[in-house]
């Protein structure tokens, strides 16, 4: 069988992602670690043919190629969880699960963008990224929020999916760009609800405790 | 600083959960508020004495609380009992935290805010059963947000305490004012009778009418309203 590939940069957060879900799945892979900074290996043309948009994570299985943490995230649970919980089959949590990713992608982009500059001073205007950071933020705390009333933990259904793993690192990670979580009970709570599923891995600004 | 006299909201007592902390802030201040195993809650200043490092992203032990960055642990007094790196030194006393008064009542986690050395003064709010909904961070100032709401709630709380019932609402819900920041509101919302007296779906209901709330005032109110008064004059009551 083919060799389960991450093409991974420790301090990415959506690659931290992917490694998020192998652990949880317990599956085997080998990590290649890209000089992303300050090399910009990602940019690089071996990279560029990968994944012509110069970004991580690129997942690889033999002749296969993936990129985007969402897609890999899918293609995982898809492929590797027998359970089928990660993602489900029955279509409305189905569609569920692929509105936060859309979510994740999309909503968080803004978080990423933040950390970035905080972190790697890249970028040029960060306010705006802040904020709107912090509207997903609430939106997400109030949907969990509400999901408390309905006794429920997790984004989707009654287990935790990849829409979990795909909306944890934006939020765990935000106080790297000044973002506290007093004002996200809800969120509090549901993360160290992830910090307790079995395999849970960890990255620089996400301890294994709470 | 205004305010310190009086007991302010913080949390709902059911969102902080035994072995948890959590940060606030009572008119920009940092508090850290974290629940022991045993069930008790504290309320402290956010502020590891070793390296400044906010103690409500620490982690709870026990009846003690360690720090994230060097696992110093302090027991329910403040006192620092154990320096990981360090493991067979007998502490100096001189190592502690400045811990705030602390109680729960009507579904909510409140804090004294100033330090005492004798017991503070009791909070006069009635013990009565309620069920939590949410807690509610409008980014308005709290002034500002209290003369909005006293409009539509009636004020059923002691001089300085801030308390609204919102009886023309379904399911009537309380709402304890937490004066968080210069431009930040929290509102921690709870509805009267206990939970198994509840109709299905009233907290859920609640909790909707309660975002509703938020956007209304965050529309009306500028968020910059009364951006330096409000921790220091009267426009916050005393």
């Amino acid at each position: 069988m083919a060799e389960l590939m991450l093409h991974d940069y420790e301090l990415d957060e959506q690659c931290y992602k992917v490694r998020l879900l192998l652990g949880v799945l317990a599956r085997r892979y080998r990590r290649v670690s890209v000089d992303v900074y300050p090399g910009r290996e990602q940019c690089g043309a071996r990279y560029l043919r990968l994944n012509p948009l110069g970004a991580l994570p690129i997942l690889t299985e033999g002749e296969f190629v993936l990129y985007g943490a969402e897609a890999i995230l899918a293609y995982l649970a898809r492929k590797y969880d027998p359970s089928r919980s990660w993602l489900p089959d029955e279509p409305a949590l189905f569609g569920e699960v692929a509105q936060w990713l859309a979510f994740a992608g999309i909503e968080l982009r803004a978080a990423s963008l933040a950390r970035l500059r905080a972190l790697l001073e890249t970028g040029t205007d960060d306010s705006d990224n802040v904020g709107a950071a912090r509207r997903a933020f609430r939106l997400m705390d109030d949907h969990m929020t509400k999901r408390e009333l309905d006794d429920a933990r997790w984004f989707v259904g009654n287990a935790a999916t990849i829409a979990d793993i795909a909306m944890f690192p934006a939020i765990a990670l935000s106080r790297d760009f000044g973002v506290d979580h007093d004002e996200y009970p809800a969120l509090r709570r549901w993360m160290a609800n992830v910090r307790t599923i079995p395999g849970f891995a960890t990255m620089p600004g996400i301890p294994a405790y709470h | 600083m205004s305010g310190t006299e009086h007991w302010h909201p913080a949390a709902l007592s059911g969102g902080l959960e035994p072995g948890r902390s959590a940060g606030t802030r009572l008119f920009d201040r940092e508090f850290c508020i974290w629940r022991d195993t045993g069930g008790v809650a504290h309320a402290w200043e956010d502020r590891c004495p070793h390296r400044g490092m906010r103690l409500s992203f620490g982690f709870v032990r026990g009846d003690r609380i360690a720090c994230l960055y060097h696992g110093w642990q302090y027991d329910e007094k403040g006192q620092c009992r154990l320096i990981p790196a360090h493991p067979t030194l007998d502490v100096p006393p001189t190592i502690c935290v400045t811990t705030f008064p602390c109680v729960e009542r009507l579904g909510v986690l409140w804090i004294y805010p100033h330090h005492m050395v004798e017991a503070p003064p009791d909070l006069p709010v009635a013990e009565r059963d309620v069920s939590p909904v949410r807690s509610l961070y409008i980014d308005c100032a709290p002034a500002a947000v209290l003369r909005a709401l006293t409009a539509h709630a009636q004020d059923i709380g002691p001089p300085g305490v801030p308390l609204l019932s919102f009886a023309s609402v379904a399911d009537q819900p309380i709402a304890a004012v937490q004066p968080f920041g210069a431009a930040k509101t929290a509102l921690h919302i709870v509805v009267p009778g206990a939970l198994r007296t509840q109709r299905p779906g009233a907290r859920r209901q609640t909790a909707e009418w309660a975002e509703e709330l938020r956007h209304d005032l965050e529309q009306t109110l500028s968020p910059g309203e009364l951006p330096s008064t409000v921790c220091g004059n009267s426009t916050w009551p005393s």
